[in-house]
């Protein structure tokens, strides 16, 4: 008798049961995540993941050869006919003259890698941007190598220029990539000048915050911050930006600096994660010895 | 249900392979957001809530977040969506752009309150600067895509 009373109360306010359903598991979800019970919450983000890459890299490769298309159909409408060969020819050389100065970038970045890789003497595997974070509110990045290329959570991934951040979503083909940017990251930072330590971390839309450095320590405008290797993540001696401001806060108990990234996490193309975690110790000298 | 799984996928593949080129100064409109906007007047709210839950957990899968923060978002938005849906209705360009803006700036609120409910480290200026913008792109992006069908008829007719 109850329980059909139950019911008939429940389906008259089914819609408001639903939501608080739906709600609730929501709710559930993020609290799971924050008391770091990952298990249920990675696989649910693996399987988007899995179902939605290929799509993303397929619209990605789409829309590269649409532009190129719709770019040539544009430069091309509105000529006269007599001009047409000419044009076509001007248009060749142009697209070789781009392909080249492209192939030139890429040289050159490519060029950087190899710098990198023979100055921190780590092994590596180097990845293509494919996507970037779809809202305003964190910063990440896809990457197209996944636990195929042996991609795992936490290996560091660098640019040329310094650090970019750490993978933290594998699927067999790609990795999502926390940019050091991002306001949840966090690394410890090392001032390469004074060696005073604090934690470097993403400060939601404006670049980075070294927190927790001493009141009394050494930190002026243009010190270099590298990565302090303490935290078990990033190696050590990784170019991290160079300090733009520093805050004293009256009755604060530390000082921050607010950092420049060393990287244009913007405009990344290709970027290079870190494999072997046990040849560390090299990756200080390494820096030192690309200034 | 044909319509919706079109649109997810459409929304995820823009979203995270597009958006990065018509991004004004680092702000993107919300794609996922707008796909709740337009999807949810057309189902009852009971549809609209599970709809709004699938792709807010898409969302968070597809970005940085924490797992069922825009779930829970899209989710409340996407059923008041369809509950006012016929109370709301209009077809007053104006009326469109402040219910889309109203509803973009929602989402962002709950979103900060979410996040510093959970993680508790977002100071509200910096917060501010994220939700403005980004509600004002995306209000404007669904604003033109409503509009779609009465600028395409402009155009031709003056052509």
């Amino acid at each position: 008798m109850r329980v059909s009373v139950l019911w008939r109360v429940l389906a008259r306010h089914r819609r408001v049961v639903i939501l608080a359903v739906v709600l609730l598991a929501a709710f559930l979800l993020m609290t799971a995540q924050v008391r770091h019970d990952r298990a249920v919450v990675s696989f649910v983000r693996q399987a988007i993941l899995f179902t939605a890459s290929p799509f993303i890299k397929l619209t990605a490769v789409t829309v590269g050869s649409v532009s190129h298309v719709w770019q040539n159909y544009v430069d091309l409408r509105g000529l006269r006919q007599e001009n047409l060969r000419l044009q076509r020819a001007a248009a060749i050389q142009q697209r070789r003259i781009d392909q080249l100065e492209e192939q030139v970038l890429e040289t050159q970045r490519l060029q950087g890698l190899l710098a990198m890789r023979e100055a921190w003497r780590a092994e590596f595997v180097a990845a293509r941007v494919v996507g970037k974070d779809a809202t305003n509110w964190f910063k990440t990045i896809l990457i197209d190598r996944g636990s195929r290329a042996g991609m795992r959570r936490n290996l560091p991934v660098v640019a040329p220029d310094g650090l970019v951040g750490r993978i933290v979503d594998v699927t067999p083909s790609t990795a999502k990539v926390q940019l050091i940017t991002d306001p949840v990251s966090a690394a410890g930072a090392l001032m390469q000048r004074t060696r005073v330590t604090g934690i470097v971390t993403g400060n939601l839309g404006a670049g980075l915050r070294v927190r927790y450095l001493p009141l009394l320590a050494d930190v002026v405008v243009g010190d270099e911050v590298v990565t302090s290797g303490m935290g078990g993540i990033f190696p050590k001696g990784i170019p991290v930006g160079r300090v733009t401001a520093v805050e004293r806060a009256s009755g604060a108990l530390f000082q921050e600096a607010v950092l420049q990234p060393k990287v244009d996490l913007g405009r990344l193309e290709e970027v290079v994660v870190l494999m072997n975690s046990e040849q560390r110790e090299g990756f200080e000298t390494g820096s030192r010895q690309q200034q | 249900m044909r319509v919706f799984i079109l649109g997810l996928l459409a929304c995820a593949s823009a979203q995270a392979a597009l958006l990065g080129s018509i991004s004004v100064g680092d702000v993107r409109p919300d794609l996922f957001l707008l796909l709740v906007f337009f999807l949810s007047p057309r189902v009852s709210p009971e549809v609209a809530t599970l709809q709004g839950f699938v792709i807010g957990l898409c969302q968070d899968a597809l970005s940085g977040g924490p797992l069922g923060l825009r779930a829970f978002t899209y989710t409340l938005l996407s059923f008041v969506t369809a509950w006012l849906s016929h109370d709301l209705a209009t077809e007053k360009p104006l009326a469109q752009l402040w219910l889309l803006l109203a509803g973009a700036t929602g989402a962002g609120v709950l979103t900060f309150a979410l996040l510093t409910f959970f993680v508790g480290l977002l100071p509200l200026l910096p917060a501010l600067g994220v939700i403005a913008p980004e509600a004002v792109y995306t209000a404007v992006v669904g604003f033109l895509l409503l509009r779609l069908p009465q600028l395409r008829a402009a155009l031709v007719r003056a052509i």
